[in-house]
């Protein structure tokens, strides 16, 4: 115990000075392959370290990227999605419906068709009624919370918009009177739904209306 | 010496100590590095792991064009902190809670009184909920609004874009459960199972690499896809709205049914519910009650019994009976016409063209109970369809030993036996396709999330009357339309178009009242059925008569002719005569 409390280099050479010696004859032979070999070893320790290091610093750099990617891709998925209720809303029956008898389009049952090949008429072909109805009927027991999208409104509010900018267009030509203003809601309108002669259903309710609009 | 001992002492206390810490940490090490290992590292994990749901998304509900029906989407539930609710500062100006909740009021059209309250009724609250089901654009908006203390969370919800087209049909979605409809029923197929993840992410909520652990993967749902045309469907369940409410109808219900393959194409139930926001439906028209609520169909059961009587060989169309103006069951009990007459000379045709109660009854004793109730049977009366709709009803055809001697006569003009107005249809169909049944079908089937499309199985045809049998009885329907006093509400130029009416009364705790089920069951073109269209209305109020359901049964069927550009008849009918 003693012993090696002491012992430090200066000490062990004193006491065993003979096998200090040979000692370090060999050190001397051996003393610059091994340093060569310590500095290669070092090196190589440290050559692995910074590439694990760039390696991780790589894959963080990744893993931000991905973070970023994901969002990117959640929000092109929520655009889709968007999109895709806004054409469901679009495409619904109701909606169509509305649309088409904004436009003053009347539905004819009647079927009747052109035979390309020689111009046959097929079926009896009746020409359909403006009182043919076009309005949409309230098809719950008046406990629909039915509110248009806003993309269906628009495509009214467009139409609307339109019609009354042909009908003034019409009415500046026949009668000639001032060219009216585009967007001119004081203009002749065009009821774009016939709601009001609709007649009421029998449990009430109300389907979405651009004539409030 | 002295020296060197007493520092030799010392060391060896010194050592002694430094052994003793050493082996303390060993111990510790091998404490926690051996024998707790398994529980501390669970600990640990549990404190830097974050869990995440992964959502799976149910199955949608499709028509046949693949137009959604149902589907998920996408919605966010806002909600905050109470503790944490203050006036935060953007672009340097303080925002105050009242401002920053008329913010989120402004582009959620919420009460911002009631969010106001939401935050302060219980300030030491961990949690409350302001807003629920956000759509994702108005979640952009809210997140442009850059306020520290507002949470959102996704989550998917169900909607239906038609609304409520096909809501008898698609039934809908509870808070934890499908409710009614398909919905219900394919309820395996819809199906979808949330996945959960866990993964431990830095203090900037970046996930750390390689740490994701999937705990359990999601399971999306697959689509069910349906036979109907929602398009077809809108136009039939607007009419009957229109019709229905003119008639002040308690409700209607209408189906049409392709011939060939006997696929629904519209099963429309009126007055129906939003699935969108249900709670305010009543009830009783949250069902498909084409298929739920059987009543007794009246006259239009006639066609069926004709077919029936004339595939025994018991009669043929031009066949010369005498219908009397009282039709005598047992002495004291007889069975009248609609409008009593005298005694007429009728063919079969006759009987079927004028409806007559008592000349059906005089060829109705020509069959025996057994062999009708047989027939009944066959035509699909008294059990479910091939749709086997959720809660569907059989209806009910009398077993042969409880046929009382009235009620052997009344079952072939559609009293004293309950049927469902998809039997009805599917009864027509049978007669329109030459006698053979194809059981309907209304869910063609299921493709799973791999994309695998598992048809549901197809019903066997079954032959019920022969094809003499069934053609005799359209040419006998053709008459009505072509000859009868509804001609000019039924008739559609050019096609050639076979119906039966029905005024049946309803059966009440005392007898049958005045109350009425009117219906009109037919077919088109003629010569060779393509489309079936069945239309009934309960307990009418405006008119009792089946003729009031007539305008109604024409426009749906002029609209299905249409619809599906079917060409117009080009043969002229060759009917047999009435009388004689």
């Amino acid at each position: 115990m003693t012993v090696i409390a002491h012992t430090s280099a200066g000490t062990s050479r004193a006491t065993k000075p003979a096998r200090t010696r040979s000692t370090r004859q060999r050190t001397q032979a051996n003393q610059v392959p091994k340093l060569r070999y310590i500095v290669v070893l070092l090196a190589g320790i440290f050559a692995i370290l910074g590439g694990q290091l760039l390696l991780s610093i790589a894959v963080s750099g990744g893993a931000y990227e991905i973070a970023s990617l994901k969002s990117e891709l959640r929000g092109s998925h929520q655009k889709q999605q968007i999109v895709s209720e806004e054409i469901s809303a679009l495409v619904a029956p109701d909606t169509l419906a509305n649309l088409a008898s904004s436009l003053g389009m009347v539905p004819d049952n009647n079927p009747a068709y052109i035979r390309v090949s020689d111009g046959a008429v097929l079926g009896e072909a009746i020409p359909a009624l403006a009182s043919s109805g076009g309005q949409v009927f309230a098809v719950t027991a008046g406990t629909e919370t039915l509110v248009a999208p806003a993309i269906v409104e628009d495509v009214f509010v467009t139409i609307s918009a339109s019609m009354i900018q042909r009908t003034d267009e019409a009415g500046a030509l026949a009668f000639d009177v001032e060219e009216p203003t585009f967007g001119d809601t004081q203009g002749p309108v065009v009821s774009p739904v016939s709601l009001s002669e609709a007649p009421a259903p029998r449990f009430g309710g109300s389907i979405p209306s651009p004539v409030t609009r | 010496m002295t020296h060197q001992r007493v520092s030799s002492r010392r060391m060896g206390v010194a050592l002694l100590v430094v052994f003793l810490m050493a082996g303390l940490l060993v111990s510790r090490l091998v404490d926690v590095q051996v024998v707790r290992a398994a529980e501390l590292k669970e600990q640990s994990a549990e404190i830097r792991a974050t869990a995440e749901v992964l959502w799976a998304s149910r199955g949608s509900i499709v028509d046949s064009f693949g137009n959604y029906l149902a589907t998920d989407v996408d919605r966010y539930d806002i909600s905050a902190d109470p503790r944490k609710v203050g006036d935060f500062r953007r672009d340097g100006e303080i925002v105050t809670v009242s401002e920053a909740m008329a913010e989120i009021a402004l582009i959620t059209e919420a009460n911002s009184d009631e969010l106001l309250y939401a935050v302060t009724q219980d300030p030491a609250a961990h949690f409350t909920y302001l807003v629920k089901s956000v759509s994702p654009e108005n979640r952009e908006a809210l997140r442009d609004l850059r306020n520290p203390w507002l949470q959102m969370d996704l989550v998917r919800e169900r909607t239906y874009p038609f609304g409520p087209v096909t809501a008898n049909l698609t039934g809908m979605l509870g808070r934890d459960e499908p409710l009614a409809g398909v919905e219900r029923k394919y309820d395996p197929c819809l199906q979808a199972i949330n996945g959960v993840a866990s993964y431990q992410r830095g203090a900037d909520g970046i996930r750390l690499p390689g740490t994701t652990q999937l705990v359990e993967e999601p399971i999306h749902g697959g689509d069910v896809t349906l036979t109907i045309d929602s398009d077809l469907q809108w136009y039939v369940l607007q009419t009957l709205a229109e019709h229905g409410s003119k008639l002040g109808a308690e409700y209607g219900s209408a189906l049409v049914v392709r011939v060939s393959d006997g696929h629904v194409l519209a099963a429309a139930d009126w007055p129906t519910f939003d699935p969108n926001d249900f709670s305010k439906a009543p009830v009783e028209f949250m069902g498909a009650r084409s298929f739920s609520s059987p009543y007794e169909p009246g006259s239009i059961m006639k066609s069926v019994g004709i077919a029936m009587l004339i595939d025994a060989g018991y009669t043929y169309s031009e066949d010369k009976i005498v219908a009397p103006g009282f039709y005598q069951v047992y002495p004291g009990r007889f069975i009248k016409n609609f409008v009593v007459a005298d005694d007429r000379q009728l063919t079969a045709a006759g009987v079927l063209h004028t409806s007559s109660n008592t000349g059906i009854s005089v060829l109705a004793n020509r069959m025996p109970k057994a062999e009708a109730t047989r027939y009944f049977g066959q035509f699909g009366f008294g059990e479910v369809t091939g749709i086997n709709f959720l809660g569907e009803s059989s209806g009910q055809v009398l077993p042969v030993d409880r046929v009382d001697v009235v009620t052997r006569y009344n079952q072939f003009f559609g009293q004293g036996i309950s049927v469902t107005a998809a039997q009805m249809a599917s009864s027509y169909q049978t007669l329109a396709n030459d006698g053979v049944r194809v059981p309907l079908r209304l869910v063609d089937g299921c493709t799973t999330n791999d994309g695998e499309f598992i048809a549901e199985p197809l019903g066997e045809p079954v032959r019920v009357v022969s094809q003499s049998a069934a053609q005799q009885t359209v040419r006998m329907m053709e008459t009505i339309v072509a000859q009868g006093p509804l001609r000019n509400t039924l008739e559609i130029p050019g096609y050639r178009v076979a119906a039966k009416t029905g005024t049946a009364e309803i059966a009440t705790s005392s007898g049958y009242g005045d109350d009425r089920v009117i219906s009109l069951a037919g077919m088109a073109p003629a010569e060779d059925p393509e489309y079936v269209v069945l239309v009934s209305f309960y307990k009418p109020q405006t008119s009792r008569v089946s003729t009031a359901a007539a305008p109604a049964f024409h426009e749906i069927l002029s609209h299905v002719l249409k619809h599906y550009r079917v060409a117009p008849s080009s043969q002229p009918a060759v009917l047999p005569p009435l009388t004689w």
